[in-house]
């Protein structure tokens, strides 16, 4: 599940650059922190909901938890 | 008889200028995203209004429609969904939670 949330986020951010945590080990609690030229001109909630968006219908069921902080790079 | 979810949802976020919708409740959370958003609102010593979507399945799915956001907690501010808890905890260490509870923020 690392490995898709890395991938998944780095198709959809190239630029982006990611770092995920599993904070429990057990594949479905994550921290997400990631930077992205795409966050630039929106508000946090614009740029948590492109995030999710990404990530698609597996946040909030197989992703449990998934603790964001996103940055604009610079 | 089916339910207008989207409705009832959308009068709760109404009826209140706070409301969290949680997993469990203020004095038993069961969720640490939901007890941490509940301690940034005691922090920020504002009264708000507690929806239980453990104890509703239609109100769970529902507010992630609603919100166009698939997580909860989600927190409602005027009306408005503010995030859930990571921008709730950061909103409330620069302030902006504060003065957007005290509505004054310029409409």
């Amino acid at each position: 599940m690392q490995n898709f949330i890395e991938n998944t986020l780095k198709n959809a951010f190239p630029d982006a650059e990611i770092h995920v945590v599993d904070t429990t080990g057990g594949g479905d609690h994550f921290d997400v922190d990631i930077t992205t030229a795409a966050f630039a001109g929106r508000s946090v909630l614009q740029q948590h909901r492109l995030v999710y968006a990404a990530l698609g219908e597996k946040v909030g069921y197989e992703i449990h938890a998934l603790a964001l902080n996103t940055h604009i790079p610079g | 008889m089916s339910r207008d979810v989207q409705k009832e949802i959308a009068d709760l976020v109404k009826s209140k200028p706070v409301v969290l919708f949680m997993k469990g409740t203020p004095s038993m959370p069961m969720c640490g995203f939901s007890a941490r958003t509940v301690e940034v609102l005691k922090a920020c010593q504002t009264p708000f209004d507690a929806v239980n979507v453990l104890a509703d399945p239609d109100i769970r799915e529902g507010v992630k429609a609603y919100g166009q956001w698939p997580t909860i907690p989600q927190l409602y501010v005027h009306g408005e969904l503010v995030g859930g808890c990571d921008i709730a905890v950061a909103m409330y260490q620069s302030g902006e939670l504060q003065t957007l509870i005290a509505g004054d923020v310029a409409k």
